[in-house]
């Protein structure tokens, strides 16, 4: 709904009326910086609302961007990627690498007084593998866990199948947060509604459709490494407003119905930086970027040749000027900046010259009427479904689909509604996809490029690996990667992998994911948490 | 009595088909109803989870014995309950329902209002006047929803700073959205009252009151409107299933809770219950609304009242 409300001429219109309200003065640094206790902070979020506020339960965007005001992790993840303690102090992993034994800070309490325990790890992390607890992103995180025992009153092992160099940063992330066993003895739909863990806000009341409000949490005991102060919040409440209309959200932006707006899109963004009383904040999420993957299981694609002239024919940095406004930059790599381990392996430049010399090669010499390439009588045909779900502008398709008809290549672009379009995904139902994978860690490539990741077993369902692959090099690679816990050798093999998946020309990243989010200059000590950018506001305070 | 026994059946009759369309129509949107109850679609659950759910739920039986199990619901008042959101359907709706009424409400009041000071103020005398009103007339008819809900925040939210672009408590939230909604209705009802108020002006029976020395206000107000209004009241219940629609366009936009949303996001969820249900409660309304729109015809128009009643009619 959010691309297709705002029309070309509203968005003209509201860029004229900026232009006429812009060029007042008023400076930020004239303002005190001893942060204001109390307030109620508005933010309206242009994601979905979720159907579930307990993200162990499914485990997507809405439900982190939300869960990440009131729920903790054991782990920190910070800038760089390391880990660091939050609800856990000490972790050690054993030799074989199947055991970790977790050591819990021993002062903890839930929100609802239940008290943080090894017994609550325990529960949590066995809820969340349990099969009626309905969680995706989380159980799959955990897939190599066996069992978890409570060793001590604050200790606890979490056995594993094999060993899984990803596990902290798994249970970094807010889709595996811990929750009040106490809560946790509801039904699924009592905890949806409420949720209860141990951070700096608890849930105060969900309206349906409209919004979810948040009340400082006055026990609140464990601020995050890297937070500027201690004790409870600074702000009362937080109402948490669902406004899907990209237009209207701004709107409410700038005429200060509302303080912070996220998916603040590129004109917007544009926009708020000539309004001084507004900011932009704008950061990497971790995983894989947005990117266009190849399905190598059918003609054209199957020949690497081609791969590499589609890539060459496609002009992605001056698509992205003109359709992101220079927002966005273009990604390098298979992972997103956000990602530790990333490397810049990706060497794309726009040269047609280039794409039909490969194309030559191929033997897509001939051409039809319309100047599309043939070969044996057949058309070379690029199939290319999207849907509002990936966040491609659908002006960015269509100068892809420019592009690389001066090559050669007709690209039938497909729009689908997001339905219909994972149907076609499911199927591999295409030549070309758009797509991306959010993560905390460099083993998404795992969950995305191995054999296993194909998931032939069931036909018509969820599969990551969009591109096909199934390369026994690569597969090695990515499971003894995926089973280190060392530092330099997770980097070297992330690193042969993200050249595998370049020199192949499987993937082309477009521009990291993002969390975007534009605010009035007088919300002050916003920050994102690192694990996978989701804005966070125990550190916030309004400068009224 | 029979008269009343058929009205009844044919309500019960149009109620079912609309179920059924709609349960039917709902089951062949792509993706699975497995997939609704986990996330969604792309929700990333396994084949192991999706074939649990369908069990649990009852998915894998067939078609024909859902359905079944459906209309037996409905037959003793249960809806069913969310795949989504997993509350009670009767629940999401009763949260919802108030919200789009108001809205649908104030805006008929507000467009036939407009369309009332239009037809009072519309004449033959003046030819500029008359092209004004029906450009702006047609104008008003084709803009979309959307379109005007856009331009009205960016003037009087942003631009003006008077009203909130996104709903608020209170009146003023409500201005916009009802605005957005009413002002291309009113074009509408304005157009259809316009032509027929013209057409009482030069009908013999203005020519005698105004013969009698009625003033002009009476004979505008009194004689010509009523039948003016006629033909516009004839079309309200319809004008009303169109504000529904409409209002799931102004929900979003203004971010307001209502049906509109609730049956927006059920459809792209695949939540069939809540499509289900939603569709169902906008037909009752919409053939209650089609019911008082008949006895307000009656009233304004005298004809109808004797037509209906043949034995009074042959007597007089």
């Amino acid at each position: 709904m959010r691309r297709t409300l705002p029309s070309l001429s509203v968005a003209l219109l509201s860029t004229v009326l900026l232009a006429a309200c812009g060029g007042g003065g008023g400076g930020e640094d004239a303002a005190s910086q001893t942060p204001k206790q109390g307030g109620t902070l508005v933010y309206a979020t242009g994601d979905d609302e979720p159907t579930c506020l307990d993200p162990q339960s499914r485990g997507n965007v809405p439900q982190a961007l939300l869960g990440s005001q009131y729920l903790e992790s054991l782990f920190y993840q910070d800038e760089k990627g390391e880990i660091l303690p939050w609800l856990a102090t000490a972790w050690k992993v054993a030799d074989d690498g199947l055991s970790w034994t977790v050591d819990l800070r021993e002062d903890v309490r839930f929100s609802d007084g239940t008290p943080f325990d090894a017994a609550a790890v325990k529960v949590n992390i066995e809820r969340v593998l349990d099969p009626a607890t309905q969680s995706t992103t989380g159980r799959l995180a955990l897939s190599k866990v066996a069992k978890v025992e409570a060793t001590g009153e604050f200790t606890v092992r979490i056995d594993l199948r094999q060993p899984d160099g990803a596990l902290l940063e798994s249970l970094s992330q807010v889709w595996l947060p811990m929750e009040s066993p106490t809560a946790l003895k509801r039904s699924l739909e009592e905890n949806c509604a409420a949720p209860v863990g141990t951070g700096p806000f608890k849930i105060e009341s969900w309206t349906k459709q409209d919004n979810v409000t948040l009340v400082r949490n006055e026990s609140y005991s464990t601020p995050p490494p890297g937070a500027s102060h201690s004790g409870p919040a600074y702000l009362d409440k937080i109402v948490w407003r669902f406004v899907q209309d990209g237009t209207s959200r701004f709107a409410a932006l700038q005429s200060g119905q509302v303080n912070v707006v996220d998916v603040l899109e590129p004109q917007n963004a544009v926009a708020a930086a000539n309004v001084p009383t507004l900011k932009t904040l704008i950061q990497a999420r971790p995983g894989e970027p947005v990117e266009i993957k190849l399905n190598i299981g059918r003609a054209p694609f199957d020949d690497a040749k081609v791969r590499e002239a589609f890539f060459s024919s496609i002009d992605v940095a001056g698509a992205l000027s003109s359709v992101y406004l220079g927002t966005v930059e273009q990604a390098k790599s298979p992972l997103s900046s956000a990602t530790r381990y990333r490397a810049d392996t990706v060497k794309h430049a726009y040269d047609p010259d280039a794409a039909a010399k490969l194309l030559d090669e191929a033997g897509w010499t001939a051409k039809d009427a319309n100047g599309f390439r043939t070969k044996d009588g057949k058309t070379l045909t690029v199939t290319l479904p999207y849907a509002n779900a990936i966040p491609l502008e659908p002006g960015f398709y269509e100068q892809v689909q420019a592009t690389a008809k001066k090559v050669g290549f007709d690209v039938k672009l497909e729009p689908l509604e997001t339905a219909k379009w994972w149907v076609k995904n499911y199927n591999w139902d295409y030549d070309a996809i758009p797509i991306y994978y959010t993560k905390n860690s460099a083993d998404v490539l795992r969950i995305t490029s191995t054999a296993a990741a194909n998931a032939e077993d069931t036909p018509g369902g969820y599969h990551a690996n969009n591109v096909r692959l199934k390369s026994a090099e690569l597969d090695a690679i990515l499971e003894k990667a995926g089973e280190s816990s060392d530092d330099a050798e997770r980097a070297d093999l992330y690193r042969q992998a993200q050249q595998f998946l370049s020199d192949g020309h499987y993937v082309l990243p477009i521009y990291d994911q993002q969390t975007r989010l534009g605010y009035q200059s007088k919300v002050r000590g916003l920050r994102l948490l690192p694990s996978l950018s989701m804005p966070y506001f125990y550190d916030t305070w309004i400068d009224d | 009595m029979g008269r009343v026994l058929a009205r009844v059946l044919g309500v019960v009759f149009v109620l079912w088909a609309v179920v059924t369309l709609t349960w039917f129509g709902a089951y062949a949107i792509p993706g699975e109803p497995a997939e609704a109850v986990l996330g969604g679609s792309g929700s990333k659950a396994t084949a192991e989870q999706l074939a649990q759910i369908r069990a649990e739920y009852g998915f894998d039986r067939p078609l024909l014995t859902q359905y079944a199990d459906m209309l037996g619901g409905l037959l003793h008042g249960d809806l069913g309950a969310s795949y989504a959101l997993k509350t009670p359907v009767t629940e999401i709706i009763g949260q919802t329902l108030a919200g789009t009424l108001v809205l649908a409400a104030l805006s008929l009041a507000v467009a036939w209002a407009v369309a009332v000071l239009v037809a009072l103020g519309s004449t033959r005398d003046s030819r500029l006047g008359t092209a004004l009103g029906s450009l702006l007339e047609v104008t008003a008819v084709a803009v979309p929803h959307f379109w005007l809900g856009s331009v009205l925040i960016l003037v009087f939210s942003v631009g003006l700073g008077w009203l909130p672009p996104i709903s608020a408590p209170g009146a003023a939230g409500l201005v916009l959205p009802v605005l957005s909604l009413a002002l291309p209705l009113a074009g509408f009802l304005g157009q259809v009252m316009r032509e027929s108020f013209l057409a009482a002006l030069d009908a013999p029976f203005t020519l005698s009151a105004r013969a009698r020395g009625e003033t002009e206000t009476r004979v505008r107000l009194v004689h010509a409107l009523r039948h003016a209004a006629l033909p516009a009241i004839s079309l309200s219940g319809w004008a009303f299933g169109s504000l529904v629609s409409g209002a799931v366009v102004v929900e979003t936009l203004f971010s307001r809770p209502g049906l509109g949303r609730t049956l927006l996001s059920g459809v792209l969820d695949g939540d069939i219950p809540v499509i289900v249900g939603v569709v169902l409660v906008i037909a009752v309304v919409y053939i209650l609304v089609t019911f008082a729109t008949e006895a307000a015809d009656r009233i304004a128009d005298p004809r109808l009242k004797a037509a209906s009643r043949p034995s009074e009619a042959a007597a007089w």
